[in-house]
């Protein structure tokens, strides 16, 4: 698909943070403290390190084929009916990666501020303004991204460090946690809420220099990776081990606790929640976006804006397939944790088998520098 | 194509209806009925007489809950509270709060029994302060706690306070410095926690240590002195969710000593060796460390705690304090005198295994090994608590004495 | 834009095809005059006469030759017609003598005539039409050409404060109506060479004169090469406002976000030419319109540049903020007092509570009431005589939101939210972007009643979604916020000093990229020369140099 060549690397660095970092943020402390305990930074860590590791073979895939997504080299690389079905089943799973955030939003929302709203306004609303986005092409895109991400970032490193004082270290300790048994189990999850990296596979053919896509990469996942990481250590520390694995969300319970000085606002939560929206909207534009994509690259057409709110129907019915909050947790782990076959493991063998046959894309011919 | 133009004026037809149904959460300012504070006190069984059968029919409550609780809520009036300065008396002398208790089995159940009762919709958002009756805690706050969690309106920063007497008087209480009692009662806390005379266990912070495998919470404890204004008189300290004893005041001193918890605000009269006569002294700064090694099996726990400030009040006039070497031996008679005290808070703890100092969390964090072994549990925890030997040195440094020289 | 490209396709033919009063004189295309007066100015009276301001002025040139004036009283010149042209035709010939036609024609038009804007005509179309545009013409028997002479004056107001962008300081000088007194303001501060004026005539009936000014060398020439295309796709029969051609070339026609900036001052058009910018001028309107626009221009007035960094900089924050405040405080206080009240302290809450204790309406319907009469008191006071108006404007603030007040018709706080809001609104200098911004405050305020802060969330999400997808003439609204271009960035929230600011904006794409010369820095860096020190400059007082000064 032509798309022109606008992309900075600080904007593809931008919009891997933007897309990360999402609604898994506010369950993340108490997924990572159920898995290990006080060694919660330490399962957080090597999640990271799991998802860097898929982010940098699609990077490197990416390099390799600069001026086609995805769909498009993994037809060369394994062949079309093979690669076909992966991209559908990728197509398949990010409609309901995409559904289930847009769920977990709405409860969250339902269940500390909105309290007597219908579920499916909260959703429809949040798919809709996903949708409705998802019309213009990439490079308002990457506006879009790079607009929100100061907004995403400022409030959660405030929050941050105004919770603080309510901070001790010794909860922190020891670092290897008391009781490491699920560890394994939890790295697997954590590393599956980073899987909004793959939307670097659309990204980087309309970059203006796929070959600095790295740079790109490292900084996106430094950054929103260490912004998951002080969460995780900011809530252990003020809540302690035990506290946290009873706290839904201790992301949002932070917040409340924590109020500016003198007063001036108190139980932060709401505005927090507000802000978070943009987080929220974010990475549902992106993953929205990416299945929007992937499948006018399947069907090799031109324009993706029919497809924007055909699919709105079925991603809001997927969202509604769970009856309550604890099934939909348990169905976010399940496909979490089966989607990181297809975001990291999927990519490692398209690597691995083009490296064997020595399958390269055309290096995107001159093109004048801005 | 006509289709696609037909479903998008569908779709956008669909958008629009949701909105036209209504705002479900709007409630506005003046329809929500302010709870402010609430008090738990127990009730006597035949008070179900009373009740209404709002969450059950009479007679077939479940087994479990036979337990009766009085709940007393204080729901802030709109429009008798002014912002502004007070008009003539509060406006002709109206209360600005409206007072009600009501019995239920649990804490909910209460809520659900007043919700009965008041016309606009309880809102719980700036419920400030939570007054519980001694003998309630003594049974156990279990259930309180996790009502209090689930409800997303209550604060992590709220007040949950033990007290004396009936939880209700202190609740009714109509003190003369703040126009709504409630706040003053968050006043009292609050500027407790200012001038150094309370750790600030919060609601949030009582759960954290609730949870907490090497630690066991505390809360303030407070009775009503003489009738007319709140006292602060000591803190409660439980085991696991129950209470198990109080402090006394100075004794809360103590503990925000060996914890390190600044500003110092309490005061200690002390006589002064070699002199006829006793000075009062004021702690302004404090600092400690706690060091915990494992010997013999069995946690040894080593407190160093200094404490700094001031000599307010000299008690006569038949010794000056002049010569440095005076200050030298009062610093050293208190330190000694205050290590004792600290160690004997410390033993009464241990009495009933209620770790309030945190050493259970030391032990747990930087001798993982040992505990993982040896305890691992809460109450193993508690067992061994009763056990270890606690050493506490004190070292006081008096920095000023006001503005007279002598 | 799609707009656009239809557009150009479109053959830009059959003027006439809509049957407009100018085809009168499409019909005598190509005729001729003669050389006999009376035939022509027979022609010439059938086709004008039924205006009644059409003279007619027979006399003799040279004291012998027939001779005839034609002009139009309403639109000439009277004392350069007597002096430039009359007084020299009917005096003394020079040299005396008789000529014939041609040698007549050239002793007129090469001794005679004084004027400085004259010239020959045949065309009777292009004659009437001259008449029409002011000229004078003159018919002399046995000459076959007729003498245009340029004698146009019209009445104009002078040159004064333009009326909607004051500053406190800054030239006071705003465009007029005339195009040739606007262009000359713009000629005068912009005495370079490459400064040009590209003159188009738009609109069937009213012929108006637009002017296309840009400077070459600095500005992209595929943005005036698309302005002229898109300027000369307009058909309409009347121009009347610059604003009519604003709304036929700008990008998106659906968007409340105005995309072409206008104003008044030629300061401040002065300025965007220098940065790369297009500005068009239509003949009957004292606004000048300026292409490409971006989001940030809004919210900048010529006078930030003239005062001193650090001023500029705090007034361009607060206008900032204001324009933020002006257009969520009024759905942030709905959001907050019916949704989410434990946001504000416990005892400010209750004390709201207190006074909306008697209201009878929800917050949500209270604050909508309100602003929209806010809006409906706003637009009265624009049309009310200057006496009456100021007066209104205090009356209706103070004594109506007072008496509002009292009769329990809205809360106090209310009222002070929406006053904050109105003012906040005033501090935009750009009228259209102040006026947009209004407007979407009310569907925010809808969203915040249902949703509460959710909804502002949203509400401002879709703005600013919409505000990244917009362009002006390819310039990304946002610009230079987005496209994250560090260089703009000194320009948006604060005023960085004028010797930082080195370089165009990127986003247009200028040729020329440098602004300031190479050693402006260097040259400000070092130390100020102190020269009256007393100390250096040395005293002396009654022929004493020992520096005592009184």
């Amino acid at each position: 698909m032509e798309t022109p060549r606008e992309i900075t690397v600080l904007q593809a660095a931008i919009i891997l943070i933007s897309t990360i970092i999402g609604v898994g943020v506010l369950a993340l402390p108490r997924i990572a403290v159920l898995s290990g305990d006080t060694g919660a930074p330490l399962v957080t860590l090597l999640g990271i390190l799991l998802a860097f590791f898929g982010l940098v073979m699609i990077t490197l895939l990416g390099m390799r084929f600069p001026n086609q997504s995805l769909i498009r080299y993994s037809e060369v690389i394994l062949g079309k009916p093979m690669a076909r079905f992966g991209s559908i089943v990728i197509i398949a799973f990010f409609a309901v990666l995409t559904a289930l955030a847009s769920r977990e939003f709405g409860e969250v929302v339902i269940t500390s501020v909105l309290r007597r709203t219908p579920l499916e306004i909260t959703v429809i609303v949040m798919l809709l303004l996903a949708a409705i986005t998802t019309r213009n092409d990439i490079t308002t895109f990457a506006y879009i991204h790079h607009f929100y991400s100061p907004i995403i970032l400022a409030p959660v490193i405030l929050i941050v460090i105004l919770s603080l004082k309510n901070a001790e270290v010794i909860r922190l300790l020891p670092i290897w946690g008391n009781e490491p048994n699920g560890m394994f189990i939890g790295v697997l999850t954590v590393a599956a809420l980073f899987q909004g990296f793959f939307i670097l596979t659309m990204i980087i053919p309309s970059m203006r220099r796929p070959d600095r896509a790295m740079t790109a990469s490292i900084w996106g996942m430094t950054i929103a990776g260490g912004l998951y990481l002080i969460i995780v250590i900011a809530s252990l520390a003020v809540f302690g081990a035990e506290e946290v694995k009873l706290l839904l969300w201790p992301t949002l319970e932070l917040a409340k606790t924590t109020s500016l000085p003198a007063n001036i606002l108190e139980r932060l939560d709401a505005a927090f929640l507000a802000v978070w929206v943009t987080a929220v909207f974010t990475t549902l534009f992106s993953s929205y976006f990416l299945m929007i994509h992937a499948t006018t690259e399947l069907f090799q057409l031109r324009n993706h804006r029919m497809f924007s709110l055909f699919f709105l129907p079925f991603v809001f019915i997927i969202a509604m397939v769970p009856d309550n909050v604890l099934q939909m947790y348990e169905l976010i782990e399940i496909v979490g944790r089966f989607g990181l076959l297809i975001t990291v493991v999927y990519p490692t063998i398209l690597w691995v088998v083009a490296l064997i046959r020595k399958k390269r894309g055309k290096n995107h011919a001159t093109r004048t520098n801005r | 194509m006509q289709l696609a133009r037909i479903v998008k004026v569908l779709c956008w037809v669909l958008l629009v209806i949701p909105l036209l149904t209504g705002c479900w959460d709007r409630l506005e300012i003046e329809e929500r009925a302010v709870v402010l504070a609430i008090a738990i006190d127990e009730a006597n069984p035949e008070a179900a007489e009373e009740e209404n059968d709002v969450s059950h029919l009479r007679g077939e409550v479940p087994r479990s809950q036979k337990r009766m609780l009085r709940l007393t809520a204080q729901i802030a009036v709109p429009g008798r509270i002014p912002l502004g300065p007070a008009q003539g008396g509060g406006g002709s002398g109206e209360k600005p709060v409206w007072i009600l208790d009501v019995v239920g089995h649990t804490v909910e159940d209460a809520i659900y029994n007043l919700q009965q009762e008041v016309a606009d919709r309880l809102f719980l958002g700036h419920l400030r302060v939570i007054v519980v009756n001694e003998r309630v805690a003594r049974k156990g706050l279990q259930n309180m706690n996790d009502a209090l969690r689930r409800n997303p309106e209550v604060r992590r920063a709220a007040w949950m306070v033990i007290s004396k007497g009936e939880a209700s008087e202190v609740v009714k209480l109509n003190p003369e410095l703040e126009r709504v009692p409630a706040l003053y009662l968050l006043a009292v806390l609050d500027g407790a926690v200012k001038q150094g005379k309370m750790p600030n266990a919060f609601l949030g912070a009582f759960w954290s240590a609730l949870t907490s495998k090497g630690q066991e919470a505390y809360l303030p404890y407070v009775e009503i002195s003489k009738k007319r204004s709140i006292l602060l008189s000591g803190l409660a300290y439980f085991r696991g969710d129950k209470l198990v004893g109080t402090t006394t005041p100075l004794e809360i001193g103590h503990f925000m000593a060996m914890k390190g918890i600044n500003p110092g605000g309490y005061s200690a009269l002390s006589d002064v060796p070699g002199q006829p006569g006793a000075v009062l002294f004021v702690s302004s700064d404090r600092t400690a460390k706690i060091d915990v090694n494992i010997k013999n099996g069995l946690p040894q726990v080593k407190a160093k705690v200094h404490i700094e400030g001031d000599l307010a009040e000299k008690s006569n006039a038949q010794f000056d304090l002049k010569d440095p070497k005076t200050i030298t031996n009062i610093e050293k008679a208190m330190g000694t005198k205050a290590g004792k005290a600290f160690e004997e808070l410390i033993h009464k703890t241990q009495k009933q295994g209620s770790d309030i100092l945190g050493i259970g969390e030391i032990v747990r964090g930087k001798h993982s090994a040992y505990w993982n072994k040896s305890i691992q549990t809460k109450g193993k925890w508690q067992e061994t608590y009763k056990e270890i030997p606690v050493k506490v040195d004190v070292t006081i440094s008096i920095r000023r004495v006001g503005m007279k020289a002598q | 834009m799609s707009f656009w490209k239809r557009k150009k396709n479109k053959n830009r033919s059959n003027k006439g095809s809509i049957g407009v009063p100018h085809q009168f004189l499409e019909k005598h295309k190509n005729e001729q005059i003669t050389g006999n007066l009376e035939d022509t100015l027979a022609i010439i009276q059938k086709l004008l006469g039924a205006s009644d301001d059409m003279v007619t002025r027979r006399f003799h040139v040279f004291k012998e030759y027939a001779a005839a004036l034609v002009y139009c009283s309403s639109l000439v010149d009277h004392t350069l017609i007597n002096m430039d042209v009359m007084k020299p035709l009917m005096s003394t010939p020079p040299k005396g003598g008789h000529w014939n036609e041609n040698r007549l024609k050239e002793v007129i038009k090469d001794e005679t005539l004084y004027h400085s804007d004259l010239r020959l005509e045949i065309d009777l179309a292009k004659i009437v039409h001259a008449i029409h545009c002011g000229e004078t013409i003159i018919f002399i028997e046995g000459i076959k050409d007729a003498f245009v002479v340029g004698t146009r004056k019209i009445e104009k107001r002078a040159i004064d404060q333009p009326g909607t962008e004051q500053v406190i300081r800054g030239p006071r000088e705003g465009f007029i109506e005339q195009i040739g007194t606007n262009l000359s303001l713009l000629r005068y501060r912009l005495q370079t060479a490459d400064f040009r004026i590209k003159m188009m005539e738009v609109g069937r009936v009213t012929k108006s004169k637009v002017a296309i000014c840009y400077i070459e060398g600095i500005a992209n020439p595929k943005l005036v090469e698309e302005v002229k295309d898109r300027i000369g796709a307009i058909d309409m029969d009347v121009v009347l406002d610059v604003g009519y051609i604003e709304q036929f070339i700008e990008d998106n026609h659906l968007s409340p976000f105005p995309q072409i900036q206008n104003t008044e001052r030629p300061d401040k058009t002065v300025a965007q030419l220098v940065e790369g910018r297009v500005a068009i001028l239509a003949d009957g309107s004292p606004f000048a319109l300026i292409v490409p626009t971006v989001f940030h221009q809004f919210y900048q007035t010529p006078e930030d540049y003239a005062q001193r960094f650090l001023v500029a900089s705090a007034i361009r924050i607060i206008r900032l903020i204001s324009l933020f405040f002006s257009l969520i405080t009024s759905s942030l206080y709905v959001a907050i007092i019916s949704f989410n009240p434990e946001l504000i302290p416990t005892q400010f809450a209750v004390a709201v509570a207190g006074g909306r204790a008697g209201v009878p309406f929800p917050a949500v319907v209270e604050v909508f009431v309100m602003e929209v009469s806010m809006e409906i008191l706003r637009e009265a006071t624009v049309r009310l005589p200057q006496q009456v108006g100021g007066a209104l404007s205090i009356v209706g603030v103070l004594v109506i939101g007072q008496a509002a007040v009292s009769a329990g018709f809205v809360s106090p706080i209310t009222v002070v939210v929406i006053a904050l809001t109105t003012i906040g609104s005033f501090a935009t200098p750009a009228y259209n972007a102040a006026i947009a911004l209004r407007l979407l405050r009310f569907p925010i305020i809808i969203l915040a009643g249902i949703f509460g802060l959710y909804g502002v969330m949203v509400g401002i999400i879709l703005i600013i979604n919409h505000m990244l997808s917009l362009r002006s003439y390819g310039v990304p609204y946002m610009s230079p916020i987005v496209p994250g271009n560090y260089q703009g960035m000194k320009d948006i929230v604060i005023r960085a000093p004028l010797w930082w600011m080195k370089k165009r904006p990127a986003s247009l794409h200028t040729a020329n990229r440098e602004r300031l010369g190479d050693d402006v820095m260097q040259k400000l860096k070092q130390p100020p020369s102190n020269t009256l020190d007393p100390v250096d400059v040395g005293n002396r007082k009654e022929d004493s140099p020992d520096g005592d000064t009184t």
